[in-house]
């Protein structure tokens, strides 16, 4: 056996261009295939992080979608509305939190600086349900609300782009606004500034500002009670189920259907990811299969030229005593060792590939992760590849006759 | 020492080429005894090498027995045949059929590893004998670093290798210069000596001059069995 393997690496060494050459198929598809994955894997982790950040017992009530799916689907509009928000509040034994959003984006500035952000509007009740937390000033208050006042929460990134170093407590920012033809800007108090926090989901409140929601509807929006979408959150992680049922019997009882409504959760967002992901992989996988399977026909290319040249040398071997087994072995062995070595070649490429990926995307916060079930994958694959179709060339070569093959130039 | 190492029975080889049936060997009876140094001899497309293939198993006759040693090779499969082969026969080409990856020393342990001999033991042996054909300072050259006669010396220990009774020979010396050739010669005589079988198919006349037995052979028929003596 030993002897088998030393003859197959010498037999390799022996022509390294070559045997270069047959391997890069195989290299190309393994490296492809790490690579990909490990890019998949890290964003699948990266989105789930994000998704947990929501916190598994928030559920969030959008619009229905109609008209069909993809670009044709049109989110319904002026559907949801305060009443909603008051009716969840009070019939739903398991709701402990429940707030209104409006959500518009925006010219906000201060003396000559100005930005786009997204303005949120709504009850005090968000800052607990999606966990916002306050660096300076304070959160949104009831008497806010009830008093209409002209307040503003800044997001970290907003405050910093507008502020900069100077103090943002206190002053009075505007929030400019386009009715017909002119635009008007309203003014509104900085109370507070949130910490960094990172996306929640569909929300990023470093990118927002948060504004009672009573004196947006009056003074801003104009939207007389209408709402975007509707926050709230179970009192358990527990209960988040039976909360979502209890929000759906107040929202179906108004609509009489539940096309007009749909729940966003961590867990229904989680369903859709892993439907995604199975999709993803199932078309990763296919392609794979492909490359590798282009790789393997070109193994078995080599090795049949291989078998022709070295017809005499067969002739010899059987003559001084081999058996047709062992050639069989000998040019099997060689082919699996070479799809061996061009997946060892293909992993340590793909983890290469995949780290530069991190650091050339680290702008886009992009992670990548390598997975042991690949790498085992990846090696268990490209063995079965080189079993596979080194067997033909093999038997071919076992099954010469000595005489011919001695006579053969 | 009269034991038959080598028996043909009406040993008939036909070449099927479809359209034409090319009989080699037309029906080939004789034997040969133990320590024998038997000279084949035939104008060209006679059957000689035809003839030397079949003895040394890498071929099956048509029809017809083969006994080497006393065993029908007919009965034989072809691991058992690769065993024979391996065992007790071992091959001298005329174009030397040495492997060009492996050095004389690799060549020569070659059929030791089919035989399944551990490493030291065949490394020691494949020494001896190559030292015995007079090349124990090219060990670890190649062939493409040996002249034609070297390479037949290499080609000659590993025949050895496995001490079989019989060595087989398709003209040996056909290659290679007068004096090349000699050295050949003195090999194969000393073999001869030590009592193995030889069987030479050769136009060599000095190769002729040391051979016991001489078998003719022509149109696929042997045509004569001479004594040689040469004094
Ligand atoms: N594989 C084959 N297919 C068809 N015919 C063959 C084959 N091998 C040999 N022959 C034929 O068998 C006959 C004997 O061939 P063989 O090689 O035994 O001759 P030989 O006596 O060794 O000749 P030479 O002295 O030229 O080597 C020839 O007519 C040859 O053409
Ligand atoms: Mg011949």
């Amino acid at each position: 056996m030993s002897e088998i393997i030393i003859e197959s690496i010498r037999s390799l060494m022996s022509n390294k261009l070559r045997t270069f050459l047959s391997m890069l198929g195989i290299i190309i598809g393994v490296t492809a295939v790490i690579t990909v994955v490990s890019i998949g894997q890290g964003t699948t982790e990266n989105v789930t992080s994000r998704i947990a950040s929501l916190g598994s017992n928030v559920i969030i009530v959008m619009p229905g979608i109609s008209g069909g799916s993809g670009r044709a689907a049109t989110q319904l509009s002026d559907i949801l509305s305060v009443s909603d928000v008051e009716k969840i509040r009070q019939m739903c034994p398991n709701v402990s939190k429940v707030a209104p959003i409006l959500q518009r984006s925006s010219n906000i500035g201060y003396e000559n600086q100005n930005t786009v952000a997204t303005i949120m509007a709504s009850t005090p009740e968000i800052f607990d349900i999606l966990n916002l937390e306050i660096s300076k000033g304070r959160k949104l208050t009831y008497e806010d609300e009830e008093n209409f006042e002209n307040v503003v929460i800044l997001g970290y990134d907003v405050a910093q782009e507008i502020f900069g170093d100077e103090e943002p407590l206190g002053k009075n920012i505007y929030i400019s606004l386009n009715i017909g033809n002119s635009s008007i800007k309203k003014l509104f108090k900085v109370v507070g500034i949130m910490k960094k926090l990172g996306s929640k989901l569909m929300y990023r409140p470093d990118d927002s500002i948060i504004i009672p929601f009573s004196s947006a509807d009056e003074r801003i929006f104009y939207s007389q009670g209408k709402v975007n979408s509707i926050i709230a959150s179970a009192d358990s992680s527990e209960n988040s189920q039976i909360a979502m049922i209890q929000i759906d019997q107040v929202l179906y009882d108004r609509f009489d259907t539940a096309d007009k409504y749909r729940f966003i959760s961590q867990e229904s967002i989680m369903e859709t990811l892993q439907e995604t992901t199975a999709i993803l992989s199932f078309f990763l996988g296919a392609i794979a299969a492909i490359s590798l399977i282009v790789g393997g026909i070109g193994i078995m290319n080599i090795m049949l030229v291989s078998v022709t040249e070295r017809t005499r040398e067969i002739g010899v071997k059987l003559a001084i005593g081999a058996t047709r087994k062992r050639i069989l072995w000998e040019f099997i062995f060689e082919s699996v060792l070479l799809t061996f070595i061009a997946g060892v070649i293909g992993i340590l490429l793909g983890i290469g590939f995949s780290k530069l990926t991190e650091i050339l995307a680290s702008d886009f916060n992009l992670k990548t992760s390598v997975s042991w079930q690949s790498i085992a994958i990846a090696f268990g694959a490209s063995t079965l590849i080189g079993l596979f179709f080194g067997i033909y060339p093999a038997s071919k070569a076992s099954k010469l006759d000595p005489v011919e093959a001695l006579r053969y130039e | 020492m009269n034991q038959k190492v080598v028996e043909f029975i009406n040993v008939k080889k036909i070449y099927d080429m479809g359209e034409v049936k090319v009989e080699a060997l037309k029906g080939i009876s004789f034997e040969i005894l133990k320590g024998d140094y038997v000279i084949i001899m035939g104008p060209s497309g006679s059957g000689k090498s035809t003839l030397l293939h079949i003895m040394g198993c890498l071929d099956r006759p048509t029809s017809g027995k083969v006994l080497i040693d006393g065993e029908d090779t007919s009965k034989m499969n072809d691991s058992k045949l690769a065993r024979l082969r391996n065992q007790k026969i071992g091959f001298v080409f005329q174009s030397f059929n040495l492997l060009s990856k492996l050095t004389a020393l690799e060549n020569v342990e070659l059929p030791m590893i089919y035989a399944g001999i551990e490493k030291r033991k065949r490394k020691k042996r494949a020494i001896e004998l190559l030292e015995m054909v007079g090349l124990g300072d090219r060990l670890n050259h190649r062939p493409n670093q040996l002249s034609g006669g070297q390479q037949q010396r290499v080609a000659i220990a590993r025949a050895l290798a496995n001490d079989p009774p019989i060595i087989l020979a398709d003209e040996p010396t056909g290659n290679l210069d007068t004096k090349s050739g000699e050295e050949i010669l003195k090999i194969f005589k000393m073999l001869h000596e030590s009592g193995k079988t030889i069987i030479v198919v050769t136009h060599d006349p000095d190769m002729i001059h040391e051979g016991k037995t001489l078998i003719k052979i022509k149109d696929g028929l042997i045509e004569g069995v001479e004594v040689l003596e040469f004094v």
